[in-house]
């Protein structure tokens, strides 16, 4: 089945439906595997936790370009009108506090989306152009009627021939392996 | 997907005596205050108008989600709209309490003064428009056009719960989409007419829709802690679900900063060009005691509610909520009082004791017109065509 100069990439299993995917989502996630991922041709609710996801970091990028939009902003203008090139803007203070609030609140806004948008492409891991799971003919029913798990053998816990059997006993009617 | 049906008693407990106990503080803070109106006649009116604005823009603001809600066929507040729609139901009852205002027009309202008039012609010449009759006039259209569509919107959704002809949700939306595009106007004016033209030599073209800001974040802490009163009598715990209130706390944290933006957009414009007739409000609003309030305006309502609400486990954690929206309501009444009072105490804040009579008996008045209403009805638009959906969000 496998040829040995090519690596594995993982096991794809097909269920029936997706109370049988949720199902086998439940049992990979408490077998302790880590790598591993669902496909399904819409969202299925739920599936978060069937798979045991954690909450996603991407706020706290947000958070961090947010902040640093914010205090860049606001010391980038201090720096400018008091030390740099302090200008005498009809009597107001060259520390102008109220002045400063739009541009900061602009570049808080401006780094918090470039934080949201490539903070999730790099979670993501995009961009990719190619996932070996397009090696598969049958994957291409996931856009369809196909309900899959993956186990990626790069999972401390894959081992061929045990994931295999731990897949069929979870109820996969279908089973491949997907090479890299 | 499950499917949630509605296990909850719909009807509020007869034997609960909510209503008679808030009439009873409104009828006996109403009686002391009656007393001020002949010992502190001009502190009254002045007292009444800050306590009318702040039931007055509550309303408002239910008025303005409840159309929208129609209009945009949403499916989250389906529970929870029945308490919005009482609310804004009792607008008429707010329009009588209106009444009082036109009897102190000559202690609030400068512009009313023939002497002022006959010194200052950049007033003078604002009289097309502000004039007492022509104020008159104004505001019974404002209260025509918030009742009709109040009540309207109210009765058709309570006939959509005996007849449960889904025809009627069709009907909502149609009385919806002009009510709004009237809404905007008439609170803008309002807006000038009740709170700007109290200093008539200044204004702000962003006025309308800083009080639009003010009400609609007010509305939400409203509708949050009634819900949680509902809750802690133990009703329509199954009906009105986190995932609905979260929906709620969200919006309310996006209109924390909508508030701030557009109080502090008023402020920075007229701060920047700095011209004497626009900057002396805000001069009059910084000395002393204002400005204390002030400060306390832009760290209560924007800056705590802001940082505290951030994390999204914070929107769903129902203590935090709560205490913001008390927050809130507590501060959206300091802010009308800051915005009214420096015309009467100029220089420095001086409470009077007819702030918090007039302010307790209008406030518990209008929660007790609200729970003699709400008893009567569904607490839940049983028959509405998005129930179910709404049941069965998560």
């Amino acid at each position: 089945m496998s040829t040995k100069e090519k690596n594995t990439f993982g096991i794809l299993a097909e269920f029936k439906n997706p109370g049988h995917l949720m199902k086998a989502a439940k049992l990979t996630n408490k077998a302790g595997f880590k790598k591993f991922d669902c496909y399904s041709p819409f969202p299925i609710h739920g599936m978060d936790d069937a798979m045991g996801l954690k909450p996603s970091k991407l706020g706290y990028i947000v958070m961090g370009h947010g902040l640093f939009g914010f205090l860049g902003g606001l010391a980038l203008q201090i720096w400018t009108s008091t030390i740099a090139y302090p200008i005498n803007i009809s009597g107001k203070p060259f520390l102008n506090l109220p002045a400063f609030v739009p541009v900061t609140f602009e570049l808080t806004i401006l780094l918090s989306a470039f934080g949201a948008v490539f903070g999730m492409f790099f979670l993501n891991n995009m961009p990719r152009h190619h996932n070996p799971l397009f090696n598969s003919e049958r994957f291409k029913k996931v856009t369809d009627d196909g309900f899959f798990v993956v186990i990626e053998s790069g999972d401390p816990l894959y081992n061929e021939e045990r994931t295999r059997k731990f897949l069929e006993d979870a109820g996969a009617v279908h089973l491949e392996l997907i090479e890299e | 997907m499950h499917h949630a049906k509605l296990i909850d008693s719909l009807t509020y407990p007869e034997t609960a005596n909510t209503h008679k106990l808030l009439f009873g503080i409104a009828a006996f803070a109403g009686i002391l205050s009656i007393v001020g109106l002949f010992t502190d006649t001009e502190q009254f009116f002045f007292s009444y108008l800050t306590s009318f604005v702040f039931i007055a823009s509550i309303a408002l603001g239910c008025l303005f989600f409840v159309m929208i809600h129609y209009i945009t066929r949403s499916e989250y507040g389906v529970t929870l709209r029945r308490i919005p729609e009482t609310y804004a139901s009792n607008i008429i009852y707010i329009a009588v309490l209106f009444i009082p205002i036109l009897f102190g027009m000559q202690y609030l309202y400068p512009w009313t003064d023939e002497v002022l008039l006959a010194n200052d012609q950049l007033i003078a010449d604002k009289t097309p428009y502000l004039n007492t009759t022509f104020f008159i006039i104004r505001n019974i259209i404002y209260f025509a056009v918030w009742s009709f569509l109040g009540y309207k919107l109210f009765k058709n959704a309570t006939t959509l719960d005996e007849t449960g002809d889904w025809g009627i949700d069709t009907a909502q939306r149609k009385i919806s989409a002009p009510g709004l595009f009237i809404f905007g106007f008439t609170v803008a004016f309002a807006s000038f007419d009740w709170l700007m033209s109290l200093d008539p030599a200044w204004f702000s073209t962003m006025f309308g829709v800083y009080l639009f800001a003010m009400s609609f974040q007010v509305f939400f802490a409203v509708v949050i802690l009634t819900v949680l009163y509902l809750r802690s009598k133990g009703l329509l715990t199954n009906t009105i679900k986190n995932v609905h209130l979260k929906d709620i706390a969200l919006l309310f944290f996006g209109f924390t900063v909508f508030y701030a933006y557009i109080a502090f957009g008023q402020y920075f414009l007229i701060y920047y060009a700095n011209f004497p007739k626009s900057i002396l409000w805000y001069y009059d609003r910084l000395a002393e005691g204002y400005g204390t309030i002030a400060w306390m305006l832009l760290i209560g309502k924007f800056v705590i509610p802001f940082l505290v609400m951030l994390p999204a486990a914070a929107k769903s954690n129902m203590k935090i909520v709560g205490s913001m929206a008390v927050l809130i309501i507590a501060l959206h009444f300091v802010e009308i009082y800051w915005i009214v009072m420096p015309l009467l105490h100029k220089g420095d804040v001086s409470l009077h004791w007819l702030d918090f009579a007039i302010l307790i008996s209008l406030s518990a008045l209008f929660l007790g017109l609200f729970f003699n209403k709400f008893r009567k009805h569904n607490m839940v638009s049983n028959n509405d065509p998005k129930l179910q959906a709404s049941l069965s969000k998560h």
